[in-house]
């Protein structure tokens, strides 16, 4: 059986179940944003069906350019009454539509970019230091440029911590540390928010665990698989899976596009069962006391934004707020539009900016009407983190990023 | 054409079935939808003009026409199925007789129109006249499951069905419901029924009529379901005063509660009263407007009732008024020529307020028509419709567009 | 391959812009089926208006043009309503999404077509205001989509079905030109344009703009489950119940096929798989009244052999009761890849003989059937998983389609309680009426349409009208 055989079955097995009911149209942000039905899930299936069949080709434009256009952000799984795997699908179509006219040149310089530590590493240093010297602050606009500059200043240790949120620790390492577990560190918040890993590392000790550094793992694959490089995946989560042969205990990811990732990696390679089964979200394992929770000292008021890959994919929404919510002092808002994607879906961002754009702006739109006005943006994703504090930059507004493990740090 | 005439009806429905009315014209009295159908291709066939007639108790026969059409014989209720809560009447069925009927059964229509007792089925409907209870149950339309019309030239059209869900075909019933008879004659009618209420509780009170408005809304903001509440004038009411009366139906605890509820949010001299006496006052308030000669009706909603009021008061006379300050709507009964009539309507469209002549005398209805002028494009609508049910114009109607 | 006139793609692009014209095969094959099992067929185009005023000059152009078209929403109709041909245009309504206005006092709002059905309650219900018709696609369909097809939903049985809401309609005439219908108060400058509008299947013309009525958000709500062991006990308390007088909020019953397809999915609710029918019964209204009404309720559920009784009063318990039953049509939708909803309506009392009678079709057909239905006004939806590529099967299941249509309309009942006629149901529409109304339908749609070309081939059945009778064909 041919390659492209074997994703047509793929895509048939995962989309059979769809009975073109539409109830996913409204949980789909790029149908919002279009209001055209080929930007939905369901036309996207009936392109991807018409893929499958050969009724399609993957050589059409308006096939392909639809296609592009999925955030990825699987919103439309949870609303599926009739439980079409509609990621699978997805991750089927682009593969196809990848072998037949490749990767667009962005989006192959950036995969294979994080395909290498050697490169991707550097590059990270490099943004490092340009952030440091606060020019990216002083660029941030709502311009192409302008936007890339906020994504990279949001993704700076937060000034609200210094400021406002002087945190007493009463009982550090309350209880003994006896159970194992490892850090997933990835590649961009590892490059970009090492300061959101030290607090996840703290929240973790915390809550018991003992840390453990596992050399020789990199990036998830989940970039590359999204945008139809399904072998770029493969290998990347071979090497993953090589770096944490031999530990045991919870594999903890604080990016949930990581996350659900690594949580997929059985439908991707062999013998991944058991490494799938161990991973969690950080927010999965530290439920707080609120107790040995320091008070902020001032008031602090958080709107929560659900990162798509953690509440469609890993559908995780109750511990996260749990979390937050014994936090004394901190006032958590759920905006109704909070489990909405903002746009930033990994590579998407750079490869279809406009659209993107136009995501966000509902989301800004509606943080920025929010009461009370949020001191704080709370999301668990780098991507989201940075799309979001680019937003928020580009509008003019005084609203932080934050990850929420470090509201518990 | 009076002998020829006779003699062909005669031969189509019997002698029984035929006489001449009072004001000479012949009279035919079918007495199912058939004869019906019979009679109209025959008066389509002779170009006759055709008026229908009811009881005669709201729109008095005197539409000029060379046939009069009596729904007297077509009065039957066909069936009353309380298991599947539809009845089936014929339009010349009067009211008191289908109330009879379907309290029998242990079933209730929750209408309450304007008339007398014995206004038949057929002319609520062709007039859409609805009374108080509309603010809990809606209009006569909402009532409706299914009917069927013969048109003016004869032919059997049926709408909707006997069940009470359908939405197999274009909704023609809503066309003939308030179409005052221009879009065929309708002979039978299935109705969506209730069950009667284990409560049926009524409370008055009296005093200025802005301040009964103003409690009418409160209770309506509260969120307290009404069946009806409908403020009343003084002469309508046969009182000294303007008269707030609330229906509340329902089980007995559900009642109870809510008369308590309307007691504390409206804090007034509550009376309520028995069953009897409720039942006297509705039919009261029913009887009122066939009194004088016309009865206007006024789209209002509930925002613009007291403007309204005040406005009926001032430029007609405070006379035979009920209003819904809650739900809306405004009838008033009295004297009105059709100059004075055209001026309300003027100053009325101003504010988009319709005003409906539900009852008049023929020469009024001619001369302002039921609705007055229609909105750009609609008469347009009006008439190509009219067509289609009455291609050779025989039914006798005053729904020409008044372009004065 | 499209069949519309040669440069008709750069005129409407012109009117609402290349973004929101869509002429490339990809495009088209999307908006080829709506939510019913039936072979896709592509429009010729697209397009995509954002204002009033861009829906009026598209039409005109295709009334100058001479090009049909058809009004669609959110495409979740179930008769295939809002479906083209290729020599037609599709008008997508859903970037008209405004809420115009709302009034709170008088209950009233005024929105755009393509507002969807949930958002317009969950903006109202602040102000303690809900739009009452809910059909089961509330999250997804458009308002105008349900003024065209008067659509229902379980709460209707006590608050009515769409052409009980709608007072007021602005109506973009087939040829291009603009009507006001109704008005805010729910009378009208003439006879009721806007009830005979509503239902219409888009053959009329588009509305763009709708008023429409709310209702209080109720202050209580209770909801039962009962479970029973037979339709016919299940029936006879809906019966007991509605002949006390209390109108509950909704009555829904489902079967044993339905009640096992729910809890063999991952939608299991709880429902004893025994059980002969499941049934919910909601009651809303002030706080007493519900407590009232519960009295009189539950003990009917008992003496009518309700094996086990759960209530509800908080909405996440609620929610529980109700999963099963809301995610029925899903549930059966992960059997097979099609799945076939007929939507019948028989008078109430029948309901048990119908049953008996569609399980009868059901195995001489070698299906299964499951009913789900709006047991208190007879609504009933028997369902049927199927793989449409799988040709001999999909001819049994239309062949049993119909013989449970013949059964429902044998009993007094009609082919359609709320998903329209549409392209489905075309075919039966002589089953329910005679040849003069079918032929006075014709020309009311001409009077709205006298040329034919909003949302042609629907609704009404070929030869209905008498020229075409009078041609020969009969």
């Amino acid at each position: 059986m041919s390659g492209s055989e074997q994703l047509a079955r793929q895509m048939d097995q995962a989309l059979a179940s769809c009975v073109h009911c539409g109830f996913c149209l409204p949980a789909c942000p790029t149908y919002l944003a279009t209001s055209d039905e080929a930007d939905s899930p369901r036309g996207r299936i009936v392109l991807m069906r018409g893929l499958s069949a050969g009724t399609l080709s993957p050589d059409d434009a308006a096939v392909a350019q639809h296609l592009d256009a999925c955030l990825g952000c699987r919103g439309c799984e949870p609303v599926c009454p009739s439980g079409v795997e509609y990621s699978k699908g997805l991750e089927a179509a682009r593969a196809m539509l990848a072998r037949r006219r490749g990767i667009p040149f962005v989006a192959r310089m950036v995969l294979a970019v994080f395909r290498r530590k050697w490169l991707w590493r550097p590059i990270m240093a490099m943004t490092r230091m340009l952030r440091a010297t606060g020019i990216p602050a002083q660029l941030a606009g709502s311009g192409r440029l302008g936007f890339m500059m906020g994504m990279v200043a949001a993704s700076r240790e937060s000034r609200v911590k210094s400021r406002e949120l002087r945190v007493e620790r009463q009982g550090k390492n309350s209880r003994l540390s006896t159970l194992n577990s490892q850090l997933f560190t990835g590649c961009v918040m590892q490059g970009l928010f090492s300061h959101v890993h030290d607090a996840t590392r703290r929240a973790l000790e915390q809550a018991g665990y003992n840390v453990q550094e596992v050399r020789g793992q990199g990036c998830c694959g989940a970039l590359h698989l999204h945008a139809g490089d399904d072998e770029g995946a493969r290998a990347l989560a071979r090497e993953n899976l090589a770096a944490f042969r031999g530990t045991e205990g919870p594999i903890v990811v604080n990016s949930a596009g990581c996350g659900a990732m690594l949580k997929e990696y059985a439908h991707l390679v062999e013998d991944a069962e058991d490494f799938s089964a161990r991973v969690r979200d950080i927010s999965e394992l530290v439920q707080p006391d609120p107790s040995q929770l320091s008070t902020l000292n001032s008031q602090l008021v958080a709107a929560y934004d659900a990162p798509c890959h953690l509440q469609h994919a890993q559908r995780i929404h109750a511990q996260p707020l749990a979390m937050l919510k014994s936090v004394p002092g901190l006032t958590l808002l759920v905006p109704p539009g909070s489990s909405q994607c903002c746009g930033s879906a990994g590579i998407y961002s750079l490869v279809e900016p406009g659209l993107s754009r136009e995501v966000l702006a509902a989301k800004i739109a509606e943080l920025a009407a929010l009461e009370p006005r949020p001191d704080v943006v709370l999301t668990g994703n780098p991507g989201c983190l940075m799309q979001i504090g680019a937003g928020l930059r580009a509008a003019g507004l005084d609203i932080e990023v934050r990850h929420p493990i470090e509201m518990l740090d | 054409m009076s002998e020829p005439v006779l003699a062909r009806l005669r031969a189509l429905l019997g002698d029984a079935g035929v006489a001449a009315g009072i004001d000479g014209t012949p009279r035919a009295m079918p007495e199912s939808t058939e004869d019906v159908a019979e009679v109209m291709q025959l008066a389509h066939a002779e170009g006759w003009k055709v008026r229908v007639e009811g009881q005669a108790t709201w729109l008095g026969p005197d539409a000029p026409a060379q046939l009069a059409l009596s729904t007297r014989a077509l009065n039957r209720v066909i069936s009353v199925s309380p298991e599947d809560l539809v009845a089936t009447a014929q339009a010349g069925a009067p009211l008191d007789v289908l109330r009879r009927h379907l309290g029998e059964a242990g079933m209730w229509l929750p209408i309450d129109p304007p008339g007398r007792p014995e206004r038949t089925l057929g002319s609520v409907l062709a007039t859409a006249t609805a009374g108080p209870l509309r603010l809990g149950f809606g209009f006569i339309r909402d009532q409706v499951v299914g009917l069927t019309v013969v048109t003016g030239d004869g032919q059997v059209v049926s709408a909707g069905g006997r069940v009470v869900k359908n939405v197999a075909g274009y909704d023609l019933a809503k066309l003939e419901i308030g179409g005052f008879g221009g879009f065929g004659i309708i002979t039978e009618v299935n109705l969506r029924l209730r069950a009667v209420p284990r409560a049926d509780l009524t409370m008055v009170a009296s005093g200025s009529r802005d301040d009964l408005s103003a409690a009418a809304r409160d209770i309506h903001d509260a969120g307290i379901g009404c069946a009806a509440l409908e403020l009343v004038s003084p002469t309508l009411a046969a009182e000294s005063e303007w008269m707030l009366a609330a229906r509340v139906t329902g089980t007995d605890g559900a009642v109870e509660a809510d008369a308590r509820r309307i007691a504390a949010v409206a804090a007034r001299d509550w009376t309520a009263l028995s069953s009897e006496k409720s039942a006297a006052l509705w039919a009261l308030i029913a009887r009122g407007p066939v009194g004088p000669p016309v009865t206007l009706r006024l789209g209002v909603l509930p925002e613009g009732v007291d403007e309204m009021l005040d406005a009926v008061t001032r430029d007609l006379d405070e006379g035979l008024i009920s209003a819904g300050p809650a739900g809306g709507g405004l009838r008033w009964s009295g004297e009105i020529d059709a100059e004075r009539l055209r001026t309300m309507r003027r100053m009325l469209a101003a504010r988009e307020i319709p005003l409906t002549l539900e009852r008049g005398p023929w020469e009024l209805r001619r001369d302002v028509g039921h609705f007055g002028a229609y909105r750009e494009g609609v008469g347009a609508l009006v008439s190509k419709l009219r067509e289609v049910f009455d291609p050779g114009q025989q039914l006798s109607v005053a729904l020409e567009a008044e372009t004065a | 391959m499209t069949l519309l006139p040669h440069g008709l793609g750069q005129r409407l692009a012109a009117i609402v812009g290349d973004r929101y014209t869509r002429l490339r095969p990809g495009e088209l094959a999307v908006y080829g089926q709506d939510g019913l099992p039936a072979e896709p067929s592509p429009p010729g185009a697209v397009v995509l208006p954002g204002s009033r005023e861009e829906v009026i000059a598209v039409v005109k152009l295709l009334h100058e043009a001479g090009v049909p078209w058809v009004a669609r929403g959110a495409g979740t109709g179930l008769s295939g309503g809002a479906v083209a041909s290729s020599d037609s245009v599709i008008i997508g309504l859903t970037r008209l999404t405004r809420i115009l206005d709302l009034s709170v006092g008088s209950r009233r709002a005024v929105v755009e077509p393509g507002v969807v059905n949930a958002r317009l309650s969950a903006y109202t219900i602040p102000h303690g205001l809900v739009y009452a018709p809910d059909p089961s696609s509330q999250t997804a369909c458009t308002l105008g989509g349900n003024v065209a097809e008067n659509a229902g939903g379980p709460h209707c049985l006590k608050y009515g079905v769409t052409t009980n809401h709608i007072l007021a309609l602005e109506v973009v005439l087939p040829d291009g030109s603009v009507v006001q219908l109704g008005s805010p108060s729910g009378d009208a400058w003439g006879p009721d344009l806007v009830g005979l509008f509503v239902g219409s299947e888009g053959m009329f013309g588009i509305a763009t703009r709708i008023t429409l009525r709310l209702v209080p958000v109720p202050e209580a709500v209770r909801t039962y489950l009962a479970d029973f062991g037979s339709v016919r006990a299940a029936s006879e308390s809906v019966s007991a119940i509605v002949a006390t007088g209390v109108i509950p909020a909704a009555l829904e019953m489902m079967d044993q096929a339905c009640v096992r397809a729910v809890e063999a999915s991952i939608y299991a609710a709880g429902y004893p798989i025994d059980a002969a029918a499941v049934l919910i019964v909601e009651l809303d209204g002030s706080r007493e009244g519900v407590a009232a009404d519960s009295d009189v309720v539950a003990p009917l559920l008992a003496a009518h052999g309700a094996r086990q009784l759960r209530v509800a009063d908080d909405p996440a318990e609620r929610a529980r009761l109700w999963q099963g039953r809301k995610k029925a049509f899903g549930a059966m939708g992960r059997i097979a890849p099609d799945l076939a909803v007929q939507d019948a309506v028989v008078p109430r009392s029948v309901l048990p003989d119908v049953l008996d009678r569609i399980t009868v079709v059901g195995e001489r057909h070698d299906l299964v059937v499951s009913n789900v239905f709006h047991a208190g006004d007879g609504n009933l939806h028997p369902n049927i998983s199927f793989d449409r590529r799988d040709l001999r099967r999909t001819a049994q299941v239309h062949a049993a389609l119909s013989e449970i249509m013949e059964a429902c309309v044998a009993q007094g009942g009609s082919i359609t309680g709320e998903h329209g006629v549409g392209a489905d149901k075309r075919d039966y529409m002589p089953l329910v009426f005679n040849a003069a109304s079918l032929d006075a339908m014709c020309r009311v749609r001409r009077v709205w349409d006298p040329l034919e070309r909003a949302n042609p081939g629907k609704v009404l059945p070929v030869n209905a009208c008498r020229e075409w009778r009078a041609g020969g064909v009969e």
